[in-house]
């Protein structure tokens, strides 16, 4: 039995290999298709130039269906060569998170096993799971306390920083002020400047007003994003004028006008926006590693701890090595797999918002 | 003259000029208050009285001798009420982002800068030079060493990727069915936390359990065994290095890292290049049907000039956000960064500084990072500016 299971892994091992075989082969040939066809149109039209047309091999008449049928075995060809290639770029995109799930349902033994398998062998250890949620680190900071934090934060920090978005865009799309184009200039040069130079800043201020280890730490210093508000106010912009005035008589205020009109016909930015800036504080690692101790910091801070089988209730039995010992790598999956799972989740029911906005704005929050 | 002899007699008391001049100021001051409480009212009293037909009028002629004090003054504070609007925004980014800017360009040539009392020892270049020439005293692989990473990383991945993407990309851009499907799955890997896929990635490449009497090899080395070749250490101390005089070059590391760039890098490429073939006008590939074009023709002719600004864009941002590189290499290789910091980055170097409170080095390696990428950027815009085809 064993023997058959290491085989299948083996086989396993094997289509990956040639997964990456097949897309190396593939591009090998895109390329040297490229360059013949390169080569033979400067022949051609190197000929061209000589005049050395040879018009022989055209003359034996011009068979439609014959045409037809070879453009039609070139279009089969052609499509079953390309689904070859996305599939397995499709499978080696999603090799990552398959490996992930399954490793989290290991068992510490199996995992560890010289040819890795690709199913729980020896059944799924459900128990990792629970194991991962009951531990705390040395500051009794459980799971469910950093889950708190995130979602306070980032629920603080979205609504926030979407209002400050909608309201700075609006000024800057529809309204008329001394200096706005000078101050959207400056906004927009800061975005040239890497983040790191303004944390370190941004740290000692901190520092200064003892704001460590609290909640506005975490929502005050990245409430504006120039990103955010850039893509806002094009789409402000693209609403037309007449829209404007037809509220002004109607007796709508600019804020009126900005809340009745404005918001509902940019929606999808604003929802694309609230999302990636969710995601944004979900995936925050090195700004609360820095001003926060452990039991404030954020879900991927826990992520890069330690898991080990030292609390109740315990995984393996007294004897095994891995009984209070090292620290596992399947708990550690458990551990991704619980972080991963709610953006999956968020990307399965919004994915036209999360790609809109991604593609509009390329920041990943 | 006459004149004033004229008006003289009219006046029935002329006083003297000293007399004449405190008089004088009195009502100016009177008047004065007088003006403005004019204006106070006006302007309070607009609100109530605002007659709608000369409100109307207003607007139509915008401003003219109609208007009272009070009203011009509103108008003139509501044209700029715009500011009231960006107040919070334009606040916090001055406490958050321009004060920190300024700051760190101050601060970076403050020699034995502290942060806490704000003293420091002359100013100058120092911190500048002992960043470069690692005489900083923080341990672990050097800033250069670092530098060499950032670079090796970037250079490599970027137009891997891109080159990649594109390929993808024309492939979608090719098929009808299932096109939605596969865009979806190859998305996926954008959406994920860099440090959680770094530790899968790291679970691919690690031997483990060698110390455990399991001889195990990891899931790469089971492909290069499948082909026959011998398994190479990836993660740990031992992987093999390549000895540049003060560089070092672990080259195995260095496959781990570039596999997870290209890999993370990939979904963001595929969507921007996708959808902007996905915008090209669809006459142009009629009118290279109409004459006879071949298929590699119609790609290379129009479809790759089309995408150029996207892919020179994609370029830059790549670039700059390789430059940047710190929580992926954190996930694979842990908070050491491999060993010793041997696989540091420069922007987790400058975390370092921070860790070890040396500031001053912290906003110099800082400012040399922004420089580098302000360099390479440059460089990049030069070159792609011959290539690209704006529309």
């Amino acid at each position: 039995m064993q023997e058959l299971l290491l085989l299948s892994s083996k086989a396993v091992g094997w289509l990956v290999a040639l997964l990456i075989i097949v897309i190396l082969v593939e591009v090998g040939l895109i390329v040297w298709l490229i360059l013949r066809r390169r080569a033979q149109r400067n022949a051609k039209s190197a000929a061209s130039v000589i005049g050395k047309w040879d018009l022989s091999a055209g003359d034996e008449g011009f068979d439609v269906e014959k045409v037809q049928r070879r453009e039609r075995t070139k279009t089969v060809i052609k499509d079953i060569f390309v689904y070859v290639f996305l599939t397995a770029c499709a499978v080696l995109a999603f090799l990552p998170f398959y490996w992930m799930i399954m490793s989290s349902f290991k068992n510490e033994d199996e995992y560890r096993q010289s040819v890795p398998t690709f199913w729980p062998t020896q059944g799924f250890m459900w128990r990792n799971y629970s194991s991962v949620l009951a531990q705390a680190d040395s500051n009794g900071a459980s799971f469910w306390q950093i889950l708190i934090n995130t979602l306070v934060v980032g629920i603080l920090s979205t609504s926030i920083g979407v209002i400050i978005t909608v309201v700075t865009a609006y000024a800057l799309a529809r309204m008329d002020f001394k200096g706005k184009n000078a101050l959207f200039a400056i906004m927009l040069a800061t975005m040239m400047i890497p983040g790191e130079l303004y944390t370190i800043s941004n740290y000692l201020t901190v520092l200064k007003l003892n704001w460590e280890n609290t909640f506005t730490v975490m929502i005050i210093p990245f409430l504006v994003s120039v990103y955010y508000i850039y893509l806002l106010r094009n789409n402000f912009m693209q609403i037309p004028n007449s829209l404007y005035q037809a509220a002004k008589v109607d007796g709508l205020s600019d804020f009126g006008y900005l809340i009745k009109v404005m918001v509902p016909l940019t929606a999808p930015t604003l929802i694309s926006i609230t999302l990636l800036k969710f995601i944004g504080t979900w995936n925050s690692y090195i700004w609360p590693r820095l001003v926060n101790t452990t039991n404030w910091q954020m879900i991927t801070n826990w992520v890069t701890r330690g898991f080990s089988d030292k609390v109740e209730p315990y995984l393996y039995p007294a004897g095994s090595q891995w009984y209070k010992g090292e620290s596992l790598n399947t708990l550690k999956m458990a551990a991704v797999c619980m972080v991963s799972m709610p953006l999956f989740v968020l990307f399965i029911f919004c994915r036209k918002y999360i790609m809109r906005g991604v593609s509009k704005s390329g920041t990943k929050g | 003259m006459a004149n004033k002899k004229d008006v003289g007699p009219s006046t029935p008391k002329r006083h003297n000029r000293f007399v004449r001049y405190w008089i004088n100021l009195g009502a100016r001051i009177k008047g004065w208050f007088v003006d403005k409480w004019t204006a106070i009212k006006d302007f309070f009293g607009g609100f109530r009285n605002r007659n709608p037909k000369q409100v109307e009028a207003d607007l139509v002629l915008n401003d003219g001798p109609q208007l009272t004090r009070g009203e011009k003054f509103r108008r003139g504070m509501k044209a700029q009420s715009g500011w009231l609007f960006v107040a919070p925004a334009l606040i916090l980014m001055l406490v958050f982002t321009f004060w920190p800017i300024l700051a760190a360009f101050i601060n970076a040539f403050k020699q034995n800068y502290n942060s806490l009392s704000g003293t420091y020892e002359g100013i100058g270049f120092e911190n500048f030079v002992r960043v470069i020439r690692g005489d900083t005293g923080t341990g672990g692989a050097s800033f250069n060493q670092c530098l060499v990473n950032t670079l090796l990383f970037t250079i490599i991945s970027v137009p891997l990727s891109t080159l990649l993407a594109l390929i993808i990309s024309v492939a979608l851009n090719s098929i009808k069915a299932l096109q939605k499907a596969y865009q979806t799955i190859l998305f996926l890997p954008y959406l994920t936390n860099s440090l959680a896929m770094g530790a899968v990635f790291a679970t691919f490449f690690t031997i483990i359990g060698t110390e455990k009497n399991i001889e195990t090899v990891g899931l790469v080395n089971n492909v290069l065994q499948g082909l026959g070749l011998a398994p190479v250490e990836w993660i740990k101390a031992s992987s093999p290095v390549w000895n540049l005089g003060a560089i070092k070059i672990p080259w195995a590391k260095y496959i781990v890292v570039i596999v997870y760039e290209v890999w993370s890098g990939l979904p963001f490429k595929i969507l921007i290049l996708f959808s902007a073939m996905q915008s090209i006008n669809k006459q142009y590939y009629d009118a290279a049907k109409v004459d006879g074009a071949s298929r590699n023709t119609i790609l290379w002719r129009i479809t790759a000039p089309m995408v150029s600004p996207q892919i020179s864009y994609l370029l830059v941002t790549g670039i700059m956000g390789g430059m940047k590189q710190y929580t992926a290499i954190v996930g694979i290789f842990g908070e050491q960064m491999g060993t010793n910091y041997d696989m540091g980055t420069v922007v987790g170097y400058i975390y370092r500084y921070v860790d070890n409170g040396q500031y001053g080095y912290a906003f110099a390696g800082s400012i040399l990072l922004f420089l580098i990428i302000m360099v390479i950027t440059w460089i990049n815009n030069k070159v792609t500016k011959k290539h690209t085809t704006y529309r």
